[in-house]
């Protein structure tokens, strides 16, 4: 059978957004779209882990937001989200913490009256912080005896540093001086005016954007959060033995800069190539001509101050040191030889196509707007990006992968055999 | 609600379309009714093993992936008990590029001993990632093979041993390719913002012309798995990091009443944060430091499991009494009617937020249509709708007893 005509792909519509204030000046960023008749208002919040001085305290605090408040105990919460079948998510990283609310469109109403007492109204109670607490200790120990959590934890101290607030790990037992009075302090200093905004996304009219606005309108004043960024102190290799491991969980990462430096972009279209798909280069080596690995991947990571290259995989105890060596020839090959224009093209159209699969339902272009806004950038960022990468050359790429791709900047974190 | 038009085609294909209203990307979905369940107890794991060769070349379309990329196309496939599904998302204008490609590969795969070699290294390294090198690892291994003596449903998707995988045979691939992968065995179903008639015309032109090949007589499903009579019972004890308890119960296969009441009945005790396993094991007990009931979810006689990661100080005994507790008080005081409707309403919503793009609408018309009731896509909602608070209880006293429990226990030897 004929092969079909390849039509031309246009590049996706970047859906913009509106924003208003609310009367504290806390910006909302509304995107109608409105097929589908679910909604989602999503409340972030400059309150991610880098900024608690007290181990587990901001994943605590935004995780038990909705364990009681003033005027609603926590089964309450759940009890009512439930009933209306609405969606309740608390996220957190390094940087940032979002809670979001997802529901049936007739069933916002209920929803935005527990949204708004999770938000601005929360207790922290003592019985059910100390029983998040205890469970929150158990279910670390036992996700530290898998060595994807090992890894994780293994690689940010090492590419960071130990005591790095981008690398640092905690005991188990740090859960048992978590207290409600820290958990009210950070609540006070980050779920404020100057360190919030929230986006609305789906099928919902005006008197939805007037809740949520007055929701934002009564949050506090507060100061913008700030914290102390030290410097990095990388280790070139770290390794740590998982008795009985009959794989190895392989990690190599190089320090680098946020998204604002415009080397980000050139870097991320490098990670692409490299393991962004699956027939990325380190796809194509360690698992389909070596079989040392189901899945090998890489990626540029962006933190608001800080940024990282990494490649990893989980690979056959046996061939680790093989696989390395793979890893690095690979590395050395993008750092030293120019990328063919037709593996460029597919590069592209693989970012183009995922950036298409993110605006497919109605909630993909809030998630694009967060992370935007986050960046201190607006939604023609992504139009801006789409551009750069449509026409990047293979020598701009070759010039970015020689400067920040180098073997002697990486850490080499091993968890396993 | 998905909406949808059928068409079938003289090899026996059956195609469905759905036609979205807004989206930019097109969905093609092709299933294969064939799963762990086709497989001999000598070769488990082959349908998997089978499912990645599908993506390792045919002699005009020597590397699968490429085509699909230049049209700024996605695609993967997941094996499961029951079928094998296979799906690519790319720009809707270009949605022809999947059908060729798929069709293309039903028929003309080409699978030497050297690719053949190579994927099961692959596959072994998945087998080892996620069975072997984690904690509870093989709970899933040992559970089923504790609750079906004779069906397929006894082991896993992945198999029972990389043995099996290793051993696999040229031989076996060719056998199970001619016997499974043709078009009276396959479902295609796309979601996409174009007409249904422009969508059967490019099926009609790119699958019309492949031959029906033999209509696989699904040997396996005659197979009826005997009731479970009396406890069974298994203890691990290992380097797990907190004791486990695992209770199954043997389930009714889907579109029988019993699969919908034991859906629902899990809803209530573990669907969300304010479900009871929840609220009275994990959070005002503190029995569990996690605990989830839910099904298997498999077309032909399920599981039902009650789970949970026990705290330390509290003993597995006591976690089991727990859970049956659980258990014996839906049938002491039948739910009410506000939970009920709550776990109803949940469902709802979830079948709402399942059809927000063009992936899961396809992927849902596929499943639907295997299961040879398409008046389930749209109708589940109301079986759900219908079940009352005294059939629950009922259900619970009948099936849900120590008598018909497998039980697998991990004791942690820290």
């Amino acid at each position: 059978m004929k092969r079909p005509e390849i039509h031309p792909i246009s590049l996706p519509r970047v859906p913009h957004y509106e924003v208003t204030k609310a009367a504290n000046g806390t910006p909302l960023y509304t995107l109608h779209n409105s097929t589908q008749g679910v909604v989602r208002v999503s409340f972030v919040f400059r309150a991610g882990t880098s900024y608690q001085t007290v181990p587990f305290s901001a994943s605590t605090v935004v995780n038990t937001l909705s364990e009681g408040t003033q005027n609603l105990s926590g089964e309450q919460i759940a009890e009512g989200l439930d009933f209306v079948g609405s969606y309740y998510d608390a996220n957190i990283d390094r940087d940032w913490s979002v809670v979001t609310f997802c529901s049936l469109g007739k069933f916002i109403d209920p929803t935005l009256d527990i949204a708004e007492e999770v938000i601005l109204r929360p207790r922290f109670p003592e019985r059910e912080i100390a029983s998040y607490c205890a469970k929150r200790k158990e279910q670390l120990h036992i996700q530290r005896s898998k060595p994807e959590q090992l890894s994780r934890e293994l690689f940010g101290k090492s590419l960071f540093g130990e005591n790095h607030p981008y690398g640092i790990t905690s005991s188990e037992e740090a859960y048992d001086d978590i207290t409600p009075e820290l958990l009210r302090e950070f609540y006070q200093a980050h779920y404020n005016a100057a360190n919030a905004f929230a986006v609305i996304s789906g099928d919902f009219g005006p008197e939805v954007e007037e809740r949520v606005k007055a929701i934002l309108a009564a949050l506090p004043e507060g100061e913008e959060a700030s914290r102390e960024i030290p410097p990095l102190e990388s280790v070139p290799f770290a390794k740590e033995s998982l008795e009985g491991a009959v794989q190895s969980s392989v990690k190599i990462g190089i320090p680098l800069f946020s998204r604002s430096h415009p080397d980000f972009i050139p870097l991320q279209v490098l990670a692409t190539a490299m393991g962004g798909y699956f027939g990325s280069r380190l796809m194509q080596n360690l698992r389909e001509e070596h079989g040392y690995t189901y899945g090998a991947y890489a990626a540029m990571i962006n933190l608001d101050q800080s940024g990282y290259f990494v490649m990893s995989a989980e690979v056959a105890a046996e061939h680790t040191d093989e696989a390395i060596a793979e890893f690095f020839n690979e590395l050395e090959r993008i750092a030293s030889e120019p990328i063919g224009e037709e593996e460029l093209e597919i590069v592209r159209k693989i970012i183009v196509g995922d950036v298409m699969r993110i605006f497919d339902g109605p909630f993909g272009a809030a998630d694009v707007t967060i992370e935007n806004i986050q960046n201190g950038e607006r939604n023609d960022y992504t139009e801006h990006f789409m551009e750069r990468v449509r026409t990047i050359t293979p020598a701009e790429l070759l010039a970015v992968a020689e400067r920040h791709l180098q073997k002697n900047r990486c850490t080499v974190t091993i968890i396993g055999a | 609600m998905i909406n949808y038009k059928e068409h079938l085609l003289s090899n026996g294909l059956r195609v469905l379309a759905n036609e979205d209203e807004c989206s930019a990307m097109a969905a093609v979905n092709l299933l294969y009714q064939v799963g762990s369940r086709d497989e001999s107890s000598e070769r488990t794991g082959f349908a998997h093993l089978f499912e990645h060769l599908m993506f390792r070349g045919t002699k005009s379309v020597p590397d699968f992936d490429g085509p699909v990329q230049e049209v700024c196309g996605e695609n993967n496939a997941f094996t499961t008990a029951d079928y094998t599904n296979f799906y690519i998302t790319t720009p809707k204008d270009n949605f022809e590029t999947a059908l060729w490609l798929e069709a293309d590969r039903m028929m003309g795969l080409d699978i030497t001993p050297e690719k053949l070699s190579l994927e099961k290294s692959v596959v072994i390294e998945e087998f080892n990632q996620r069975f072997l090198n984690r904690p509870y690892g093989e709970q899933w291994h040992t559970l089923r093979s504790m609750v079906y003596t004779r069906h397929p449903y006894r082991w896993p998707v992945i198999g029972i041993t990389p043995d099996h995988i290793r051993d696999a045979s040229l031989e076996d691939v060719k056998d199970f390719y001619e016997r499974f992968y043709n078009p009276s065995n396959a479902i295609l179903s796309v979601s996409a913002a174009l007409p249904a008639e422009r969508i059967f015309e490019a099926a009609e032109r790119y699958f019309g012309s492949l031959p029906a090949g033999r209509a696989n007589t699904l040997s396996q499903e005659s197979i009826i798995e005997p009731s479970i009579t009396s406890p069974r019972r298994h203890t691990i004890e290992s380097n797990v990091p907190a004791d486990q308890i695992t209770i199954a119960f043997l389930m009714e296969p889907r579109g029988e009443r019993g699969y919908y009441l034991c859906d629902l009945l899990t809803d209530l005790l573990a669907g969300g944060e304010s479900a009871r396993i929840y609220q009275h094991l994990v959070r005002q007990r503190q029995i569990f430091s996690a605990a989830n009931a839910y099904i298997t979810g498999e077309s032909g006689q399920g599981m039902l499991i009650l789970t949970g990661q026990i705290t330390p100080g509290t003993s597995v005994e006591e976690a089991e009494e727990a859970l049956y507790g659980e258990l014996e008080l839906l049938v002491k005081e039948p739910v009410g009617d506000y939970e009920l409707r709550k776990v109803q309403n949940k469902f709802e919503a979830n079948i709402t937020f399942g059809e927000l793009n063009v992936m899961n609408k396809a992927m849902n018309l596929g499943y639907y249509s295997m299961l040879g009731d398409m008046s389930l896509l749209n109708g589940e909602i109301e079986l759900y709708r219908s079940i009352t608070a005294e059939e629950i209880a009922d259900y619970i006293r009948r099936n849900l007893n120590r008598n018909q429990s497998a039980t697998l226990i991990y004791r942690s030897k820290r």
